[in-house]
């Protein structure tokens, strides 16, 4: 220090007044340094675990917190955050229209052989919480990956206790919920500290080289209702009708028997009367009505001839040109 | 100050803290501490966290993990006892129980690994080879629940099964655990994390699976055609019965109506052989009315009732 001091009389009088108090200026940065080393922020979804020599010693919650410099550490744990694992795809792009990718690797998440020795494509997303950050930290090695071992691994198990039928149709949300079950139940014994919020089944189809087969199957099903529609369109197209034509045709025989009942009376009533009157003149009576008859007739016949029988009757007529005869 | 007692001073300073350094070890939340003297263990393992001493220089701080450490099997072809060929990834997840062991004899963690390459594949393949397909894919009897056409066309059913992946996988385990307990290493879980059909054999039950759906649509297909003929013969059916029954039921009204018209027709013209006479007349009458018309050519001799004036009055 005596050294610096000698030759510093030929400073500029603002390096000599800095010189004077470089010891303040020291002390500065050092408080500086330690409280940017002590103070630290943990934000609203995480938790502060903090540590005193490799020693868990307490957590904090989000705010503004100190710790001991240089000898105290933190780990922020994002507790509140819902974190997401997927399984036979990934999300390229979360958007309003998400865009999925689908590769080799994750194709081999998703293909599975069922219960019946069948294969099947399952895509599964887990939503998971960190509930325990010590044992997040502490008790396990790599936790995401755990994690996602397990769910394989649980995934599996349960699909190969179904049936493929089961796995496509009736089966899905009872597989996601005991999936969701024993995840957390094993997760809890490899003390991951991770609370399963939900298992979510997406995507679950027959693999690609069976897929038109699997359609085939709907498609018949489709054909079966198809088929029976249509003949039971043809049915009613044509029962109703001939109940309505059934009733028609009685109608009609009723309309008959009805006519001809009233115009026999009514002629059997025309007859008695002509007949009371017949039986007290029959000849006359008769030979009137005969005449009277072909006064009307004849005026509305074609052609008459009136031969005499004592005339040649044949040659006469052979010459005769017939009217209304072509 | 001269500069040589400054000399000293920083001299005693980093001697000191390389003693310290020397002297001082942390062990943190997840890490456990073997300390050797000269090679030798001394005392027991450590495994509190926080910051621990030793003397320096002669003793060695050894540290290990004591957290679940990760094992990934190497996905391999096996076949099993009925010679079907599958690929098995499994994974297993274990931990240092006894580091002074573990440091003996695997030293570190790629030693670990590798014996439990040796221990849990090779065991792996000992068990599946010893086990049929469902035994290592299905893990419970339980019953398929069995709803809709579509299961019981083709008999939606699970075989049963004697021992099941579970146990199958906790075998494998006991039987590595064995041999990792002399290790200083304790295999905590394993399990299978997939299993799945060599491409050969995918493709022989693709077609298995293909051909299954094909038979269920045929069934789904016939069988619209077997409702869709009942319901027409139901149609044809009905449809004969419906006209018939109308025609007899016409028919007979029909019939009792002319048996009817002849009933009064026969009391009026029946009465006497005088009544019977004019219906002939009057019949016949009629009929010349109906019958005659413009093309009829009529041949009217004059010996007629009609025209025997034509010829004279008499």
């Amino acid at each position: 220090m005596a050294n610096t001091n000698a030759g510093g009389s030929d400073l500029p009088p603002e390096l000599q007044k800095l010189k004077k108090y470089y010891k303040h200026i020291l002390i500065i940065i050092a408080i500086i340094i330690v409280g940017a080393s002590s103070a630290f922020q943990v934000n609203t979804e995480e938790v502060g675990v903090v540590t005193r020599f490799g020693e868990h010693v307490r957590n904090v919650n989000p705010g503004l917190h100190f710790k001991l410099p240089f000898m105290e550490n933190v780990h922020k744990v994002p507790v509140e955050r819902q974190k997401k694992l997927e399984f036979g795809f990934r999300t390229q792009e979360a958007d309003v229209q998400t865009q999925y990718t689908r590769t080799s690797v994750t194709k081999d998440e998703s293909l599975m052989l069922t219960g019946d020795l069948n294969l099947t494509n399952v895509e599964w997303v887990i939503q998971y919480r960190i509930d325990r950050p010590y044992n997040y930290l502490f008790k396990v090695r790599n936790p995401q990956s755990t994690l996602r071992d397990i769910s394989e691994s649980t995934t599996r198990q349960i699909v190969g206790d179904r049936t493929v039928n089961e796995v496509l149709t009736v089966g899905r949300s009872e597989i996601a919920s005991k999936l969701q079950q024993l995840i957390q139940e094993i997760s809890r014994e490899y003390m991951l500290g991770v609370q399963i919020a939900q298992v979510v089944l997406q995507n679950v189809t027959p693999p690609e080289p069976v897929k038109d087969a699997f359609n085939a199957v709907n498609q018949a099903q489709q054909q079966k209702e198809t088929l029976i529609n249509e003949a039971k369109s043809a049915y009613n197209k044509v029962i109703p009708k001939a109940r309505g034509q059934a009733e028609e045709t009685i109608q009609k025989a009723e309309g008959y028997a009805t006519r001809r009942v009233n115009n026999a009376q009514g002629e059997v009533a025309r007859f008695n009367e002509l007949y009371r009157e017949y039986i007290k003149a029959p000849r006359v009576t008769k030979r009137r009505l005969y005449l009277e008859t072909l006064q009307e007739v004849i005026p509305e016949l074609g052609n008459k001839i009136i031969t005499d029988e004592t005339g040649d009757s044949t040659i006469p007529l052979l010459n005769m040109k017939l009217q209304n005869t072509k | 100050m001269s500069t040589k007692k400054l000399i000293y001073i920083i001299a005693i300073i980093i001697v000191g803290i390389i003693v310290l350094a020397q002297s001082m070890y942390i062990v943190s939340e997840y890490e456990q501490v073997v300390v050797t003297q000269f090679g030798r263990p001394i005392g027991e393992p450590v495994t509190e966290p926080g910051i621990h001493f030793k003397t320096p220089f002669v003793q060695k701080a050894h540290i290990f993990e004591k957290r679940y450490l990760e094992w990934d099997g190497d996905p391999s072809q096996v076949p099993t006892t009925e010679k079907k060929f599958i690929f098995v990834d499994t994974y297993a997840r274990w931990q240092i129980t006894d580091p002074l062991q573990f440091y003996k004899r695997l030293y570190n963690e790629r030693g670990a690994q590798s014996r439990l390459d040796d221990l849990l594949d090779g065991e792996t393949r000992d068990q599946i080879a010893s086990h049929e397909l469902k035994e290592i894919i299905r893990n419970t009897n339980r019953e398929a629940t069995t709803s809709g056409e579509i299961s019981e066309i083709i008999g939606d059913t699970l075989a049963t099964i004697e021992i099941g992946r579970e146990e199958i996988q906790n075998n494998i385990q006991e039987t590595a655990n064995e041999t990792a307990s002399t290790l200083g290493i304790e295999i905590l879980d394993f399990r299978f994390k997939r299993i799945n059909y060599v491409e050969n054999v995918r493709k022989q039950v693709y077609e298995r699976m293909r051909s299954e759906r094909y038979r269920i649509a045929d069934k789904f297909r016939s069988e619209g055609e077997g409702e869709a003929s009942r319901i027409n013969g139901q149609k044809e059916r009905e449809l004969n019965k419906i006209q018939s029954q109308a025609f007899k039921k016409a028919e007979k009204i029909k019939g009792q109506a002319d048996g009817r018209v002849t009933e009064i027709y026969a009391s009026a013209y029946n009465k006497s052989s005088r009544s019977q006479d004019l219906y002939d007349f009057t019949k016949s009458m009629e009929t010349f009315r109906k019958t005659f018309d413009t093309s009829t050519t009529v041949i009217l001799s004059t010996d007629s009732e009609l025209y025997k004036y034509f010829k004279s009055i008499d």
